[in-house]
């Protein structure tokens, strides 16, 4: 009892402490516990000894012991903050969908996919001409092309929001703030990056991170810590979007550090 | 199981993993659907089960023969009896080990067979010839090794000593070996201005091997290995101890679990160091794994594996305790009041040196090394002790604390995309979320468990140890150490084949399954949960076979007081 009251006063006084450092409440909560599990630890250690076991009682408590074990285990894990993966699913889909396209497979589908579009067409076609009224209109329509819609050239409005997808979807708010948003200073905030580098020189530092280097940033055992892949994970028309997007960015009220040219 | 049947099951194995890697050669066979596990989760559970029976038989051997020689050197029946009682619970899970490599390789041909053909057409050298030569070197050996235990006895032990060693010389290259193709699908060589497909195009077969990951991951391997085999030592002594019906036998069973523990905490204490050697490597080699990792999907994995790695220090600190329970004259025991003091110190001052001098800046070992020794240095010009059983209690302290640092997260969000301000720490205290602070908490964790070491082991030399007078809680904690140890080694196992994310080997063969995603922490747990039993199962069978009582009799006599100083 002793060690338990005094879990509980430390625990409530680092509740406190915390509140008044202005922990959210999840961290308060979070604190008070460890308080008592340091209590129990405590009352563990002055317990009594346990009788020896041998025979079926052993066995049946060592069944007990590892359902415990299972049960801490997987319902500790699901007490932390769980991951979406639907969050992830869309991403992962449009990061992957040029090199699927590229494989024979990917081939595949997508001739699979043209034909389904075709004979979508086709059908929508024969519907109108029913309800125009006979074959004869079939000549004025001219014959099916065979190739694919041809898709549009995307306007500079279409253009900003791929660049600006794919920042999100490489997840590079994992390492640089932008709009006061992501970042943990692994890499610069980037809202005044505009002020400094052109759209093309933004994409030469994407595909080659050497190739500019921020002050601050170039410790010599860092020199390596932008991802050296980018260049084979992106298309160059997504990179083009990116390094245009970025260079919108000029916010000079920002401390965005100078980038260096190094090669 | 009689050699025979043992013979048969390897026979089988190998048979599978020819027939795989010759299946590998033609196929361009569709996937196969596994129902309700899903292709994925099925390749995990088959991958995790032997490379945990993979595990066992690497790092047993290796303290089978120290134990081996040990008992010869003192000439103590006890080490050789745990060394051949060791080697054939280890005989039956090298069977296992080969079924769940050939089941392995079918089922990852079975749901993967493009990748699966691509893979060991990189590595057909090393599927196809070297690690099934090794393995059967091995197998060889290890069965020459037991068989030839009673015949080379007396002046002949010299001979099989040897042959254990060459064991392990075998085993250790068979490791080295599988985790080359292990570590490329993490850290394909690459070069500067070079393409990954054009650099693998021209890259030699070490070129494959010696990827950046792979030496530290053979160092992680080996010393988890033989954490690994310590633990499950201690579990099977700790079984045995509960069969055991006389006092010899618990006699013998607790000092076993003691030697396991031993052994098993003493390996552990390396971990994290070669833990993080893999981590920084990986970092290097691409930085958006740190992130994934550290901060984003898998960030509540590494709060896990900071929980669990508590528990099994705490544990393992706990048995000390226990231990020292039925020790006779612990309270006239003493140490350096510069312990307790370094203990409680140690994590701030690493939290503060680490923020000025990340590694790999070796300033910091300009501060840390000073304040770590200083107890050992120092300790016998400070008059002033404190008695064994305050120091561990502040180790016990000290051993919170530094969890508690661990778990602590940045923010209760599983990505920083999901991070509100209700969930996130306070920035003047967000140091705490750091890595300074995580690795201040993981060096505490080692440094107080080292102390209470040596501690332990002064008493042990001061006092007088009565084997077989532990208390019945100390098996559990025995236990307690296998699970949680197996079920954290499961745990960063699925991080490591994780952080590929959506490439089956990194930024070269993606992966367009649908099931190419990170899963939950919840799921993976069930499903680690889930493997962890079946392993545990497997074992306990093995050792219920392996070391029936009527084996046991006839042996040195224990269980009076002895003066520890004697063993």
């Amino acid at each position: 009892m002793k060690k338990l009251s005094i879990g509980l006063v430390v625990g409530g006084a680092l509740v406190g402490l915390a509140r008044a450092l202005d922990f959210p409440f999840v961290f308060q909560m979070m604190f008070f516990g460890q308080a008592l599990f340091g209590a129990a630890v405590f009352m563990l250690l002055d317990a009594p000894s346990l009788k020896t076991m041998s025979g079926m009682k052993s066995g049946a408590a060592i069944v007990v012991f590892y359902i415990v074990l299972c049960t801490v285990c997987i319902a500790g894990a699901s007490m932390w903050p769980q991951f979406d993966p639907e969050d992830e699913k869309g991403k992962i889909a449009k990061i992957l969908a040029p090199k699927r396209a590229a494989t024979e497979q990917g081939k595949a589908e997508e001739l699979i996919a043209r034909t389904k579009a075709l004979d979508e067409q086709v059908k929508a076609l024969e519907v109108r001409l029913k309800a125009l009224g006979g074959d004869q209109q079939m000549a004025k329509e001219g014959p099916v092309s065979g190739a694919p819609p041809v898709v549009a050239k995307a306007a500079t409005g279409d253009f900003m929001k791929i660049g600006e997808e794919q920042w999100q979807l490489h997840e590079c708010y994992n390492c640089h703030k932008l709009k006061g948003e992501g970042g943990k200073k692994r890499g610069p905030e980037l809202d005044n990056i505009g002020s400094y580098l052109t759209a093309a020189e933004i994409k030469q530092k994407i595909f080659n991170p050497k190739s500019y280097m921020a002050e601050g940033f170039e410790k010599e055992w860092e020199k390596g810590k932008m991802p050296d892949k980018f260049k084979d994970v992106m298309e160059d028309s997504d990179a083009t979007a990116l390094a245009t997007w970025l260079s919108t960015f000029k916010n000079t009220s920002v401390n965005t550090p100078k980038p260096i040219k190094k090669t | 199981m009689k050699m025979w049947q043992r013979s048969l099951v390897a026979t089988c194995a190998f048979l599978v993993l020819f027939g795989g890697v010759a299946y590998a050669q033609t196929s361009e066979a569709p996937a196969v659907d596994f129902s309700y596990t899903g292709n994925r989760t099925a390749v995990w559970i088959v991958a995790q089960l032997h490379t945990l029976f993979g595990a066992f038989i690497l790092g047993a051997p290796i303290f089978i023969v120290i134990s081996e020689w040990l008992g010869y050197r003192k000439q103590d029946l006890r080490y050789d009896r745990l060394a051949k009682e060791l080697t054939k619970v280890t005989v039956i899970l090298f069977s296992m080990t080969a079924l769940t490599g050939g089941l392995f390789i079918f089922v990852l041909l079975a749901a993967y067979p493009q990748f699966t053909t691509w893979f060991i057409n990189q590595f057909y050298l090393v599927f196809a010839v070297i690690y099934p030569l090794m393995f059967i070197s091995g197998t060889i050996v290890l069965y020459m090794y037991f068989y030839m235990w009673d015949a080379w006895k007396g002046e002949k032990k010299g001979r099989h000593i040897a042959l254990g060693v060459l064991l392990n010389l075998i085993c250790i290259a068979t490791m080295f070996v599988i985790n080359g193709p292990t570590s490329f699908m993490n850290t394909p060589p690459k070069s500067e201005g070079i393409s990954p497909q054009d650099f693998l195009v021209a890259a030699t077969l070490w070129d494959k091997i010696a990827n950046q990951t792979w030496m530290p991951l053979n160092l992680h391997r080996i010393d988890g290995n033989v954490a690994f085999g310590g633990f499950v030592t201690g579990m099977i002594a700790a079984y045995m101890y509960m069969r055991a019906k006389t006092q010899e036998e618990r006699a013998y069973y607790d000092w076993m679990g003691f030697v396991g523990n031993l052994i098993g905490v003493g390996a552990m204490l390396f971990q994290p160091i070669t833990g993080l050697l893999l981590a920084y490597e990986m970092c290097d080699y691409d930085f958006s794994f740190c992130p994934y990792m550290m901060a984003d999907q898998l960030s509540m994995f590494f709060e896990m594996q900071g929980a669990m790695v508590g528990l099994m220090f705490l544990a393992s600190n706990y048995y000390v305790w226990l231990s020292l329970k039925r020790i006779e004259g612990i309270e006239k025991v003493r140490m350096t009041i510069l312990a307790p003091i370094v203990m409680v110190a140690f994590p701030f001052v690493m939290m503060v040196v680490m923020n000025y001098y990340w590694i790999p800046e070796p300033m910091s070992l300009a501060f840390l090394l000073p304040l770590a020794l200083a107890p050992f240095l120092f300790g016998r010009f400070i008059p002033i002790t404190v008695s064994a059983l305050t120091v561990i209690k502040i180790g016990f302290l000290m051993v919170i604390v530094g969890d508690a640092i661990w778990v602590t997260p940045h923010g209760f969000a599983a990505t920083g995309a999901k991070m509100v301000a209700e969930l996130e720490m306070p920035e003047a205290w967000s140091f705490l979320g750091g890595m300074p602070a995580k690795l201040s908490a993981i060096f505490t964790l080692v440094f107080v468990t080292v102390v209470n070491y040596v501690v332990y082991n002064r008493a042990i030399r001061q006092g007088t140890i009565i084997w077989g007078k532990i208390d019945f809680t100390a098996q559990f904690v025995l236990i307690f150490l296998a699970f949680t140890s197996i079920w954290t080694m499961g745990l960063m196992g699925a991080v490591r084949s994780l952080v590929r994310k959506y490439f089956h080997t990194y930024n070269l063969m993606p992966d367009f399954s649908p099931e190419s995603f990170t899963p939950t922490l919840s799921y993976s747990a069930w499903w680690i949960t889930g493997i962890t039993v079946v392993f545990f199962t497997v074992v306990s069978f093995a050792v219920i076979v392996a070391l029936r009582p009527s084996e046991s009799k006839g042996r040195v006599a224990e269980g009076s007081p002895v003066p520890a100083r004697a063993k």
